[in-house]
């Protein structure tokens, strides 16, 4: 049972209300002329975490769609997060719910808002622990320890690749491997044909890259096991270099 | 609280300026404040700063969403975050604004005025007695800016007073809010902090401000603190035991050499008006 007072909590709503809004609201005993300052204080707070967030879609939209959009945002809905810096995440989610990518007719809007998300959430993401494993092995028969810090996406456009004002037409296939360096922190990113990309999904998944190969080779209609190897190990030992695949898993 | 070096000024850790402080030998605050929620849950790059801070310097945490003010129920799920967070980083002093961050079910992640009434008084007490027992732990609320009053039925230094006295918490002055209040609402700096429960300051906040206008003040914490503030903040101290004093430092960061120089101000000061007192509530 709440001790408020329902005149109360009316008022503290219809205050709160105008900060999402901008709408003036009939307040008892305030100084009008002060309260503009808070509408700014608020929703500057969420615009410059929204444009923080998104630096490539908001240079990329036109000043006053920016603006229209992060002001319906704000007005229509309610952030969920007591941690502003994770509140980026509930825009991009908003806007795939209003399906803004349809009514601006740019088909690419999610996927580039998603990316952006991505390297913020790969960047600020809890630790998660590192498999123990060995530096020497065998490549095809021993299981590999990848980075767990890491996230495989699919694409719809390449937006990881080209500029946003390029990627209109390039619907297709894309996979990004997003990834964090243990030491540094430091974000990379990786764009990765969708053979790639089911090779390290299935080496994730626990087999070793003979195995995942031996099913590649046939999937992918390539039939030719020699070449594949070939390239899947040049691949394989580039990511090691990157300190991705970190080396072979301890059983 | 065991302070470094027996010193009380402490300063607010920013990203903007963490690297910077963990290596530097020109900044040498007593402790560091941050907000919990910019921390919670987050690794990689951020976590190994926060750690090597934690090694270097005691932590105290200053909340931004508990939304103490707010007609909504309290996230329990979120305060218990904390808690873990607290007693992950050995965290003596947990500080609050007495003010409303979340309503109806949305974050505003800014700190509106809440209105000063009876019924208001009640609900607070009865949430600050829940997040204390939570914690196992007093909650340190602080004095607010504020823009504008909204259907107030006391004076603010009737609300903190009786906030504080109902719900047996501590209270986090921050001078430089007394300062801006009473620019911007016309009273007495001083009067009004003898108005307040001092007896139960545990945290001090000093801050810059910025004046927009002949008649508003705004809380921007992106300027040196001004002489008047130190003034008040000398007055306030003559009248309190000794506690730890944060300078808080969000915006327009200055070169380190600068907030060192405030930080040794107010060292100064503290140093003459605590100068009976050796022990750090
Ligand atoms: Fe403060």
């Amino acid at each position: 049972m709440s001790l408020l007072k329902e005149s109360t909590h009316e008022q503290q709503s219809k205050l709160a209300e105008y900060c999402k809004t901008g709408i003036v609201p009939e307040l008892t005993g305030i100084l009008e002329e002060n309260l503009h300052h808070y509408r700014r204080l608020v929703f500057n707070i969420g615009i410059d975490t929204i444009e923080t967030a998104y630096p490539i879609t908001y240079r990329f939209l036109p000043d006053e769609i920016w603006d229209k959009l992060v002001y319906e945002f704000y007005a229509e809905h309610k952030c969920q997060t007591p941690q502003v810096w994770r509140m980026p995440l509930e825009f991009y989610e908003y806007c795939v719910e209003k399906d803004i990518q349809g009514k601006m007719n740019l088909p690419f809007l999610n996927d580039l808002l998603y990316f952006e998300w991505l390297e913020l959430e790969v960047h600020t993401m809890d630790d998660i622990p590192y498999p123990s494993f060995d530096t020497e092995g065998d490549l095809l028969n021993n299981l590999l320890a990848i980075n767990p810090e890491h996230k495989l996406v699919k694409f719809t456009y390449p937006v990881h690749i080209l500029a946003a004002t390029e990627l209109e037409g390039k619907a297709g296939n894309y996979f990004l491997l997003m990834y964090r360096e243990k030491e540094s922190g430091k974000v990379q990113c990786m764009d990765v044909s969708i053979l790639y990309a089911y090779i390290l999904e299935q080496i994730q998944n626990g087999l070793t890259l003979q195995a995942v190969l031996t099913d590649a080779d046939s999937l992918f209609q390539i039939n030719n096991f020699e070449m594949l190897k070939e390239h899947a190990i040049n691949f394989i030992n580039d990511l090691k270099q990157r300190q991705f695949i970190l080396g072979f898993l301890n059983k | 609280m065991q302070l470094k070096d027996n010193k009380h000024i402490g300063i607010g850790f920013r990203k903007d300026f963490s690297e910077e402080l963990l290596d530097s030998t020109v900044l040498k605050p007593a402790f560091i404040e941050l907000a919990p929620e910019n921390w919670i849950g987050m690794g990689g790059y951020w976590k190994k700063q926060l750690d090597k801070a934690a090694e270097k310097f005691p932590i105290t945490c200053h909340g931004l969403s508990l939304s103490i003010g707010s007609p909504d129920d309290l996230d329990l799920d979120f305060l218990y975050k904390i808690k873990k967070f607290i007693k992950q980083y050995n965290v003596q002093i947990y500080s609050e604004h007495l003010s409303y961050a979340k309503c109806d079910n949305a974050h505003l992640y800014d700190l509106l005025p809440i209105p000063f009434r009876k019924d208001a008084v009640k609900h607070i007490i009865a949430r600050i007695k829940q997040v204390q027992d939570i914690l196992e732990m007093p909650l340190a609320i602080e004095n607010v800016s504020y823009y504008t009053p909204v259907a107030a039925e006391m004076d603010e230094a009737t609300f903190i007073s009786e906030i504080v006295d109902g719900s047996g918490c501590n209270m986090l002055l921050d001078v430089n809010n007394v300062y801006v209040n009473s620019f911007n609402h016309n009273y007495n700096a001083k009067e009004f902090i003898t108005k307040l429960p001092l007896n139960k300051v545990s945290y001090i906040h000093m801050a810059g401000h910025e004046q927009i206008s002949d008649t508003v003040i705004i809380d921007t914490h992106g300027e040196a603190v001004i002489e008047k503030v130190f003034e008040l903040f000398e007055y306030t101290t003559s009248l309190l035991k000794p506690v730890p004093v944060l300078l808080e430092r969000d915006f327009n960061i200055p070169e380190l050499e600068e907030l060192q120089t405030e930080l040794t101000r107010m060292e100064t000061i503290v140093s003459k008006t605590w100068k009976k007192e050796h022990v750090i509530a």
